[in-house]
């Protein structure tokens, strides 16, 4: 694929929808964030191992959870806000009074009517994709600050702080194996030779 | 058969979604800060506002989180905000810098106009200043910066993480215990 056929893409995709820009490369940014915090705290040699176990599952989830919820809800929220503009529930007084000129007004939030496709739309289409933009880029910021900021934090406090009990317990049994030498001879072993004396010499 | 019942299922539910949302007509303030933002918010903006927003509520949800002890909510906090003030001094200077930078670089071929500054001019382009073109420019400068994050996630981002992370919870631990070093 050559450059000029990129820039095109790239032109006529977001030249228009500067929402949708929003909300992939929001996604991807935080796809290279999370894997870049991971390596901070695993390199972080003033955090003791106890805390590295809660905060690596804890960075862990946040990566997945703000991913996910970043890209459902602000594209949500985006194509939500986006479509209501289309069908005429968000406008301005412009796009209102257009809406009457021509006798539109019945189709007002019905998903199947879209203004970019009435016969009159040239009228006004300037004012209108400058509206829609702005919709569109408030909506998306507003659905990333709901899913990064809100919705993410709550859900990965609950899953790394059930990861760490898990992991807190793997490493105080490590610790207890370590105390007990492989061969020392425990009361539950002899306890078990006595219940099964055929099974060991 | 499944995948056009899910639709239909789906246009249902949003159908109800708009039968129940209330029209809204923005008047001619509401209309001016749209369009305002539709044209001055790119992604570098975006990154500054969820910063922003995040250290506003962020600090709090993982202080009140009472399902770990206090020696880890303390350094899960520190660490919270020195994520967040790195992550965004670091997102918001790269975007920006990549966007300024694919502006310069994205301009109409002309007399005077030296070729690397055309170097991102899409060749079907005749006009640059509309707010098509700058929202263009936005996205090149977007998707240049995700490349250039790559290395500053690792090169500042993280390694700025982990210095302010260690100082935040060292003045906690020396406020906590009431002296100073």
């Amino acid at each position: 694929m050559n450059l000029d056929k990129v820039l095109s893409n790239l032109y006529k995709n977001y030249g228009e929808n500067p929402g949708k820009m929003l909300v992939h490369t929001g996604t991807a940014g935080w796809i290279l964030s999370c894997a870049a915090q991971l390596m901070a705290i695993w390199t972080n040699d003033k955090i003791p191992p106890e805390q590295k176990t809660f905060l690596i599952p804890q960075e862990l989830g946040d990566g997945l959870i703000n991913i996910l919820s970043f890209y459902i809800l602000t594209s949500s929220v985006k194509n939500l806000s986006s479509k209501a503009v289309l069908n005429g529930k968000i406008a301005n007084k412009a796009i209102r009074k257009y809406l009457e000129k021509h006798n539109l007004t019945d189709k007002i939030g019905k998903i199947d009517f879209n203004i970019k496709k009435t016969e009159n739309f040239g009228d006004i289409k300037e004012d209108f994709n400058a509206f829609k933009n702005g919709v569109d880029v408030i909506a998306s910021t507003a659905g990333s600050i709901l899913s990064c900021n809100i919705v993410t934090p709550i859900l990965r406090n609950e899953y790394a702080a059930k990861q760490q009990v898990a992991a807190n317990n793997v490493l105080a049994q490590k610790k207890e194996n370590e105390k007990t030498p492989y061969n020392r001879f425990t009361m539950k072993d002899y306890q078990s030779i006595l219940r099964h004396p055929g099974m060991r010499i | 058969m499944a995948v056009s019942a899910i639709k239909n299922t789906a246009n249902r539910v949003q159908q109800a979604f708009y039968n129940v949302m209330p029209n809204f007509v923005a008047g001619k303030k509401a209309d001016k800060f749209y369009k305002a933002s539709g044209r001055e918010i790119s992604s570098a903006e975006n990154r500054l506002i969820l910063g922003v927003t995040a250290l506003m509520s962020q600090p709090f949800i993982d202080f009140y989180n009472r399902k770990i002890d206090e020696d880890t909510r303390r350094v899960a906090v520190c660490r919270t905000v020195a994520k967040i003030i790195a992550g965004t001094l670091t997102g918001y200077a790269v975007r920006k810098g990549t966007i300024k930078g694919m502006q310069m670089c994205s301009q109409l071929p002309g007399k005077g106009v030296p070729r690397w500054k055309t170097l991102f001019t899409p060749k079907d382009v005749k006009k640059i200043d509309t707010d098509e073109f700058k929202q263009y420019q936005n996205a090149l400068g977007t998707y240049i910066s995700l490349g250039v994050m790559v290395f500053t996630n690792f090169l500042i981002d993280a390694p700025l993480t982990k210095f302010l992370t260690n100082k935040f919870n060292e003045k906690v631990v020396e406020k906590k215990s009431g002296g100073t070093k």
